[in-house]
């Protein structure tokens, strides 16, 4: 990156200031594993987590049951992994299966949306006595952020109900970015209002706002004073453009895709390129295919098939693969009989697929086994938490690092969940 | 201060051990009962639980002996160790540290089980509620209530908070009850005015007025999942959304909205309430899970795929009480369109067969008569338990005798499984109907139930606020379920005039009826109140959809079902063709742009205005009056004609009036408003990208800007700078400034162009602002 001197200096002293309200630090922190044997696991600098949210049936994406009459008619095709079958509605991703790692044998016993996706989220079963931080809130506290003057943990397009930061502090929650299309918006200011009005607007606002948060010891006031100083920080961040997918190329926009999930997946890599630490874009078409799931497949499965080929093809272009673990997750699958009734299938939880790619897993892997109908784990056995330490650990995470929650509870990353060794090089 | 320690001491010696019923049950009924009781077919172990003899023949608890009792022992094993009980996989909750010590403390002391002779898993009836009570009857009634609230603090030693002021006042119930801070007119009608009701009647006022319709509607679409997206596509699913608000608007009570919710049958078009099982098209088991969750508090959605880990309801228990509903069909068969849906279906099919039609028209034929598919209607087929069930293996594939959880059994009439159902739930004898609702309206307008979570209400009443919470349930059923009678109730006691309590208490602490709780206002509220500043008579203005040129139209839609087999192909004839031009224009329009873009970049000004002039004349042919016969196309927003909000964006109306799914990006979005895929997928945690929007968004820009309505109100008012400044603090923050920030704004001001915007902007900045007080 070409600058001069200048610039180098002023960079140093808006990273200074925008340190103390973005919250992160460069500091690599206690959670970081040292262990030398356990070291060439921890790759990855960054996570994408792509959530297609609903229930996405394994059968008829990433692992199917050619012949069966469960298929529905629908073929298995041969992909770019050796002796490894993905359904036909993904030709491009079979192009890119040769990175993949699949793990066939998730299972959950948790079968309704609410509590499957916040297991998935948190390793934890949602409970009315406490709320779990997700899985990125743990990575970014440990961890840091590469680049202190973006955040560290973004939620593209994520659902109202992800769990957020928990019990932990509300700023290791991601940052919404509801339309990537829009990227970071209201982050300019309107045109008609200087530096200088702000400025006397913010101190003002600030000054009537502390004396409400004084008198009021809810913990949300005095977020809201901090928040606004966070994206006033945010305002000032050289890094902002990273936000604005519309300074990629034209053949990289159609490459991901017009629709909200192809941009919201350019928008994770480009930052990724930035430094920032976990990005979760979620697809959210109704995968919670009920009703006619052949024809509702057809019309849903290329713009996904499309993007999250695209996204691994990209990163792969620009030699990020490696250091960057990609996911996908949903909250379980779907029953591998097809309703006469409603010509769809139901919620599953007892088997269904996730993968990871990049990060340090093998390429062109599986791991476990569903039965011969996709109904029952054959094999090696996954939970949602179990994956999710495996995450933790291609980050270079101790799962075993504890944290307590204010009421002195202690906890780790997953739970009790176990990291899948077999899945890393 | 050495006698009180001593008098310490010794009270705590001659306190009384744990009273089995009131103490130690509980513990049992949350952590063992699952697996341990008459509820499941084979209790694990063999080992029951829920009676004195089952306990005794046990021999798991030795009285006076807690480390030779086997139950104790395992329930303390560490976490980590494969025997503990209750076993954590599939979601159990151990015991806490306090729940093992009561049991501790309770064997220690005798295990006295004081006549206790076993748990009624089936919830009793209510008993009569007493006489009907009018409206007439609230002020007495909030009385009654305050009356509890006293008690409360006597037994504990506790003090409620102070009353508030007016100006708090105005502005608290505003939000509770209409969803929106008070206009300016409506704040200064109501602070000036000296009548001694005036807030007695500025509840009324409000709670009959349309404000109230908006916010309620919000709530109640939250629970319902009101989403017109997700609702059986090609429906005009509009219509189940004025059904609600319809419903509200009219006072229809409580249990009578649900029987019709229940009971719902016919086409989307002639009754709106069907939309209650069109949203849930083929997935009865979630919608029975999801109606038990609203109307009865009762979350029994874990138990569709096993017996629930946290309390003794059973797989059979789930498929029992679905089994009410399951009945109800709203798909047409896979093999095609039946004559239930489509009268005209034989003579149609056999039309088309001596027209030899072709593929075309044969699919056109479908599209037309497609929106027919989705009658609701209640058949006799049963449930029959799952291959998958594990309650009982021997049942699978065996059907389901509808029966109720608790309260009164539903006996069948006339196989009209439904309406059994409807009156079961309705009624004043069910224990969790009335209940529920009011936990559920007393949270609305105080901030947390007396029963929390909402939708955790159990065969096990928990103690705290019993007293109180039977007495507001008599009190709905005594006031025929009419909402709005009983938030009145409510709203004019004490306790909810009181300040409010201004911690966010932790979770699982139990309300402390101190006052309201501090609260961040509802993505809704925030929109509709930043609206209040822009657009005058707010709660009057409705979008303008002209569905007259939709085939949504529901004229249009009535008259299908009644047309004959020839005019539906007439009909469908005309579809096609209406569809083949338009995506002619379409291809048309996209190739003009295409030029006209290639003619600016060369800098041809002749052909740019050639291509423009090409352009609208394309358009207008597109919409001529031919085609717009046709009847087709989506619902074009129509101009607005009011004077009010000529010169006003479209979108700026309220929040219940922009149908979901939400523009990406809106401000309601940003702010956390549920997207109603899931109930109540609310959320309210603060981030940046709120700061950022009410910084540089564009909605704070148009209330600054000089011409916003607060702004030309301001104008009107004249006066010095502090007049104005009392007016600004008024209209956005509902109260008079204190001096100290009198002071504060004059020094930030003085040299500034634009006092009177860096005062708006920095009250809509302030936390206060987003705030329930």
């Amino acid at each position: 990156m070409k600058s001069t001197l200048t610039d180098l200096s002023r960079r140093a002293f808006v990273e200074r200031f925008v340190k103390t309200f973005l919250g992160v630090s460069l500091l690599l922190g206690p959670g970081r594993l040292r262990a030398a044997g356990a070291s060439p696991r921890a790759r990855a600098k960054s996570v994408i987590f792509l959530y297609l949210r609903g229930g996405l049936s394994h059968i008829d994406t990433f692992d199917p049951k050619p012949g069966r009459p469960e298929m529905g008619g629908v073929r298995a095709i041969g992909t770019s992994a050796d002796g490894v079958q993905v359904s036909e509605w993904f030709p491009r991703m079979a192009r890119q299966m040769h990175h993949v790692s699949l793990v066939r044998s998730m299972t959950s016993t948790q079968g309704i949306h609410e509590l499957g996706a916040y297991t998935a989220h948190t390793s934890h079963f949602l409970t009315p006595t406490i709320r779990h931080p997700a899985l990125s809130s743990w990575v970014v506290k440990l961890l840091g952020s590469e680049n202190r003057l973006l955040p560290a943990n973004v939620l593209i397009n994520g659902s109202p109900q992800h769990p957020g930061s928990g019990y932990f502090p509300a700023h290791l929650a991601p940052l919404p970015i509801v339309d990537p299309g829009a990227g970071l918006q209201n982050a300019a200011l309107p045109r008609t209002v200087s530096e200088e009005d702000f400025a006397r607007r913010t101190a003002l606002a600030r000054a009537i706002g502390s004396h409400f948060v004084q008198q009021t010891p809810h913990r949300d006031a005095a977020a809201y004073l901090k928040v606004q100083q966070e994206a006033a920080a945010l305002m000032r961040s050289e890094d902002l453009k990273v936000f604005d997918i519309s300074r990629e190329d034209e053949r990289t926009r159609a490459a991901y895709g017009p629709h909200t999930f192809g941009k919201g997946c350019l928008l994770a890599r480009r930052l990724v390129e930035a430094g920032v630490r976990f990005i979760e874009v979620e697809d959210d078409q109704n995968w919670d295919t009920h009703n006619d799931q052949l024809p509702a497949m057809r019309i849903m499965t290329p713009s996904a098939d499309q993007t999250m080929a695209a996204l691994l093809e990209d990163l792969h272009q620009r030699g990020l693969l490696a250091s960057t673990l990609v996911v996908m997750a949903t909250e379980f699958g779907r029953t591998p009989q097809i309703s006469t009734v409603t010509a769809g299938r139901g919620h599953h939880p007892g088997v269904f697929t996730w993968w990871a790619a990049g990060g340090g897993v093998k390429g062109g892997y599986v791991h476990g086994q569903s039965d011969a109908i996709g109904e029952h784990v054959a094999a090696d056995p996954v939970t949602m938490p179990d994956f999710n330490a495996t995450v933790a650990l291609a980050l270079g995470m101790d799962v075993a690092h504890l944290e307590h929650s204010p009421s002195g509870r202690p906890f780790t990353v997953a739970d009790q969940g176990r990291p899948v060794t077999a899945l890393f090089a | 201060m050495f006698l009180v320690v001593l008098g310490l001491a010794m009270g705590r010696a001659a306190a009384a051990p744990p009273r089995f019923e009131a103490d130690v049950l509980p513990v049992l009924y949350r952590h063992c009962f699952s697996c341990h009781s008459e509820k499941q077919a084979k209790p694990k172990a063999g080992l029951r639980l829920d009676s004195a003899a089952a306990i005794d023949e046990a021999g798991v608890i030795v009285p006076g002996k807690p480390d030779a009792s086997e139950l104790l022992k395992r329930v303390s094993l560490p976490l980590t160790d494969a025997d503990v009980m209750p076993p954590l996989k599939g979601g159990a909750q151990p015991l806490s540290d306090a729940e093992r010590a009561l049991v501790r403390e309770w064997i220690t002391a005798g295990a006295d089980l004081g006549g206790w002779i076993k748990f009624e898993h089936r919830q009793p009836p209510l008993e009569a509620a007493g006489a009907p009570l009018a409206r007439a009857a609230v002020p007495d009634l909030a009385r009654e209530v305050d009356a509890f609230v006293d008690r409360h603090h006597a037994r504990h030693g506790t003090r409620p908070n102070a009353p508030v002021s007016d100006e708090v006042f105005l502005r608290r119930v505003h939000l509770d009850v209409v969803g929106r801070i008070p206009s300016l007119d409506e704040s200064t009608r109501f602070l000036t005015s000296t009548a001694e009701d005036k807030r007695a009647r500025l509840i009324d006022a409000l709670l009959g007025s349309e404000g109230h319709v908006s916010h309620t509607y919000n709530w109640k679409a939250d629970q319902l999942r009101i989403n017109p997206r997700a609702l059986a596509g090609g429906q005009p699913a509009w219509l189940y959304d004025d059904w609600v608000k319809e419903a509200i608007r009219s006072g229809l009570p409580h249990d009578e909205t649900v029987r019709r919710l229940i009971t719902a049958s016919g086409y989307l078009w002639d009754n709106g309430a069907a939309g209650f099982y069109l949203r849930d098209l083929g997935m009865p088991l979630d919608h029975a899970s999801n109606l038990s969750r609203v109307f009865l508090g009762t979350r029994m959605e874990c138990a569709q795929c096993h017996d629930n880990p946290l309390e003794p309801v059973t797989q059979k228990d789930f498929y029992q009480m679905a089994a009410f509903t399951a009945g109800v069909s709203n798909l047409n068969s896979p093999s095609g369109y039946s004559n239930d849906h489509v009268r005209q279906w034989p003579d149609l099919k056999a039309l088309l067969a001596r027209m030899d039609a072709d593929k075309a028209l044969q699919d056109g034929v479908s599209r037309t008569i497609s929106p027919l598919k989705r009658l609701t209607r209640d058949t006799a087929k049963p449930l029959t338990f799952p291959a998958t069930y594990v309650h009982d293996p021997a049942e699978r594939g065996r059907p389901v005798s509808p029966r109720t959880l608790f309260g009164d059994e539903a006996p069948i009439v006339d196989g009209d499984r439904r309406r059994a159902f409807a009156e079961w739930m309705t009624s004043p004898r069910n224990p969790r109907f009335a209940r529920n609702a009011a936990n559920r309206l007393w949270k609305r307008v105080l901030g947390a139930g007396l029963i929390e979570p909402v939708d955790s209400l159990t065969a096990l009443p928990p103690p705290e606020h019993r007293e109180l919470l039977d007495f507001l349930t008599a009190t709905l059923i005594r006031l025929r379920f009419d909402e709005r009678a009983f938030l009145a109730v409510v709203l004019n006691t004490r306790l909810y005039q009181s300040a409010a309590v201004r911690e966010r208490p932790e979770p699982g602490t139990s309300f402390a009826l101190q006052g309201p709780l501090l609260r961040r206002l509802s993505a809704e509220q925030i929109w509709d109140s930043h609206l209040v500043l822009l657009v005058p008579d707010l709660d009057e203005r409705k979008p303008l959809l002209r569905h007259e040129g939709s085939n949504l139209n529901p004229a249009r839609l009535r008259q299908l079902s009644t047309l004959s087999a020839e005019a539906i192909i007439d009909r469908a004839r005309d579809e096609m063709a209406y569809r083949a031009r338009r995506r002619e224009h379409t291809l048309r329009l996209a190739d003009q742009q295409h030029e006209l873009t290639a003619a600016r970049a060369r800098g041809d000004a002749a052909e740019v205005s050639r291509l423009q002039a090409a352009h609208e004349r394309e358009n207008e042919t597109f919409f001529s009056p031919e085609l717009q016969a046709l009847e087709m196309g989506g619902a074009q927003p129509a101009p607005e004609t009011d004077a009010r909000w000529k010169f006003l964006p479209r979108g700026l109306v309220r929040a219940s009036e922009i149908p979901l799914p939400l523009p990406l990006g809106h401000f309601l979005r940003q702010f956390g408003q549920s997207d109603r895929r899931e109930i109540d997928a609310y959320n309210r945690d603060p981030n940046p990208t709120h700061a950022l929007a009410l910084m540089n968004g564009d909605l704070v820009a148009r209330i600054l800007a000089p011409d916003s309505l607060l702004r030309r109100q301001l104008a009107a008012t004249g006066g010095d700078r502090d007049r104005m400044l009392a007016l600004i603090y008024r209209a956005v923050l509902v109260r008079a400034p204190t001096a100290a920030e009198l002071a504060t704004l004059a020094s930030a001001t003085a040299s500034s162009p634009t006092p009177a915007e860096d005062t708006i902007w920095a009250l809509l900045n302030s936390p206060e602002f987003l705030f329930q007080p």
